[in-house]
């Protein structure tokens, strides 16, 4: 999480501390869709991963992109079993 | 330094104005092309136009675009954006119904560029448009003659004869750059369809890397010189230890990466750059290699100033500025050794120091890489400016001015760890007596069956020293033997890698060996200086850690520590 606030607060150019998981562009100024795209983009570098279309636009919050995150996981944790 | 010269250009609002004209969306350009700016101290202002508006902000004489007055615009086009289904589908219409659409598309171009070009006077660069890269006719889409490959090739070459006689007008290779990305790293066809983001955003950073090209020139910040470390960089290996047999530098093997290294080297030379020389060594065993090695492309009379001596770089890189009267910078420092290239970083922030990879085939890439050579037309004195300054060879020199450097060394974080009589180490501590030619006092060469009987003496101590610093860990690279009597000790062998010369780490060894004579109760520590052909930077060591002279022999000097 620590690393997603980071990400998140570089491109909205906002402290980390306003950011949780309920952060969205109701009721983040700097948070447009261009941004989302920025964050999604900087978040699937990061984490070695790649979000659907389909995902992508069903972002409306932080705590949606996290969820994608962790569905990642566990497919990985499984392929791994 | 460097926020310095930003503050001061701040100040005086002198912000580079930048256009960026599309037909998709490509907000991203301008913070990524900002930030380029930014790391090389130039700042910007960079309007990009609203979406799709390109035509418009051309056509329209009060446009956002004029009243910016940018004095650079770069136009990117998406093809897709700009064609629809001629390209998405294009064979679903007839060849000659594609040819007329390109025709056309040409035409409208053409007709912008030129408007643009009679109303504003900035430089323009526009991207070719990117190729597709697959078609429906398969393998035979190369047959095809108003095929969608041959039509968009044709395209992009119209519009480079565009640019050939025209001073203001730039192509940049969009399909080169691609190349060099990686289609599918190129695009995001995911944020396309989303956001019509043609370029995905890994290529927008590279392609701000990429602009940078256009960017120096306008600003006056052409390199024109080029500073070259030796070892290492010019040819594998040290050839003060390994002599110029022993140097990898050939049409072969592992000599071949520095064989086309030094070739690259001479394009630019051959295209103006001027070339220099700036080399820990003795000259002897340098001046051997360029004048007498078979496969060494470089020669004398490419290098403007040969600087190769035992001082720092740094001094060196003020010497070279001052002799060949040209600003520090307007100067390249290629050097393999982290701490050289830290050392000019510091000292001298305005020359552009490339960090050479470990990895010698990927020397020929960081050059090709280097945007910094480029002008925005050569002129005949542009390309004989390396010989010119080869032929000007003057010599005058500038006094040290390097207090700091003593500082720079603390910064390094050098740190060490000597052991006494390691038997682990034998077969390293044997090959660093026959291999090390330069720090070496008395270069007595010991197998390895000789210095494991020195370790099981009693009469002797082996110390060697392992070194690191806040660049890597050099690993073993110095030694003494010592010959222990009652009450005095006698240094038999006394040698440091010239990889870790300059960090003054010969002097914190002499006094590890100091302290312990001491603490046996030693009068004294004799030692010998026997010069040879190379050693000639140990010469004064024993002086400056606070021995005296006692005696001479022939060539040899001794001299005594009194404890």
């Amino acid at each position: 999480m620590k690393e997603i606030k980071k990400i998140v607060a570089k491109i909205l150019e906002i402290e980390e501390s306003k950011i949780d998981e309920n952060s969205s562009p109701e009721n983040i100024e700097s948070w447009d869709s261009f941004n989302s795209l920025m964050i999604v983009s900087e978040i699937e570098d990061y984490f070695k991963m790649k979000f659907s279309t389909e995902e992508i636009l069903a972002v409306k919050t932080l705590g949606d992109i996290l969820r994608v995150i962790k569905s990642r996981d566990l497919e990985n944790t499984n392929g791994t079993k | 330094m460097k926020i310095t010269e930003l503050d001061k250009k701040l100040k005086d609002g002198e912000k580079l104005r930048v256009s960026i004209l599309s037909n998709f969306t490509i907000d991203a350009l301008a913070k990524s092309l900002k930030e380029e700016c930014l790391e090389e101290c130039i700042d910007t202002d960079i309007e990009i136009s609203p979406y799709s508006q390109y035509a418009q902000q051309i056509v329209e004489k009060t446009s956002a675009l004029y009243k910016f007055s940018p004095k650079i615009i770069f136009i990117i086009l998406d093809i897709e954006n700009l064609l629809g289904d001629f390209f998405i589908s294009p064979y679903s219409f007839d060849g000659n119904q594609r040819e007329k659409v390109f025709n056309e598309r040409f035409e409208e171009i053409e007709n912008l560029l030129k408007l643009l070009e009679k109303r504003i006077n900035s430089k323009i660069v526009v991207n070719s448009l990117l190729l597709p890269i697959n078609s429906s006719k398969g393998i035979l889409e190369n047959k095809e003659e108003k095929g969608i490959k041959n039509l968009v090739g044709n395209f992009n070459k119209k519009l480079e004869n565009l640019a050939i006689n025209d001073g203001q007008l730039f192509i940049f290779d969009t399909n080169n750059f691609c190349m060099k990305e990686g289609y599918s790293n190129f695009v995001d066809k995911r944020f396309s369809y989303i956001a019509d983001m043609k370029l995905s955003t890994s290529a927008i950073k590279n392609l701000a890397k990429e602009y940078l090209a256009y960017i120096f020139p306008l600003e006056s910040r052409t390199k024109k010189c080029l500073v070259l470390d030796m070892d290492n960089t010019l040819w594998g290996g040290i050839v003060g230890e390994v002599g110029i047999g022993g140097i990898k530098l050939g049409p072969n093997s592992d000599g071949k990466p520095f064989y086309d290294f030094q070739k690259k080297i001479l394009e630019l030379f051959e295209r103006g750059i001027i070339l220099a020389i700036n080399s820990k060594n003795n000259l002897d065993d340098a001046m051997e290699v360029i004048r007498n090695h078979k496969y060494m492309i470089l020669k004398e009379n490419n290098f403007a100033c040969l600087k190769i001596n035992w001082q720092d770089k740094v001094t060196n890189m003020i010497e070279i500025a001052k002799e060949l009267n040209i600003g520090l910078d307007s100067f390249v420092f290629i050097d393999d050794d982290p701490s050289n290239r830290e050392l000019v970083k510091k000292f001298l922030p305005e020359v552009k120091v490339v960090d050479l990879p470990k990895e010698p085939a990927l020397y020929c890439g960081v050059l090709d890489e280097l945007k910094v050579f480029n002008l925005f037309n050569l002129t005949n004195e542009d390309l004989e400016r390396g010989k010119m300054y080869v032929d000007q060879k003057k010599r005058n020199f500038l006094k040290d001015s390097l207090d700091d450097l003593n500082s720079f060394i603390e910064q390094l974080d050098v740190k060490y760890d000597i052991l006494d009589d390691s038997k682990k180490e034998i077969s390293r501590i044997a090959q660093i007596t026959q291999k090390t030619n330069q720090f070496n006092l008395t270069t007595k060469r010991y197998s390895e069956e000789e210095i494991l009987k020195f370790i099981d003496s009693e009469n002797f101590l082996v110390k060697s020293i392992r070194i690191k610093d806040k660049f890597g860990d050099y690993g073993l690279s110095g030694l003494a033997i010592i010959r222990k009597a009652k009450d005095f000790w006698e240094i038999d062998s006394f040698l440091l890698s010239c990889r870790v010369l300059g960090k003054k780490i010969e002097f914190s060894f002499i006094d590890e060996i100091k302290n312990d004579a001491k603490s046996q109760n030693i009068k004294g520590i004799i030692a010998r200086f026997i010069p040879t052909k190379k050693n000639s930077p140990a010469k004064a060591f024993l002086n400056e850690a606070g021995f005296k002279l006692t005696g001479e022999q022939g060539e040899s000097k001794e001299y005594l520590f009194e404890i």
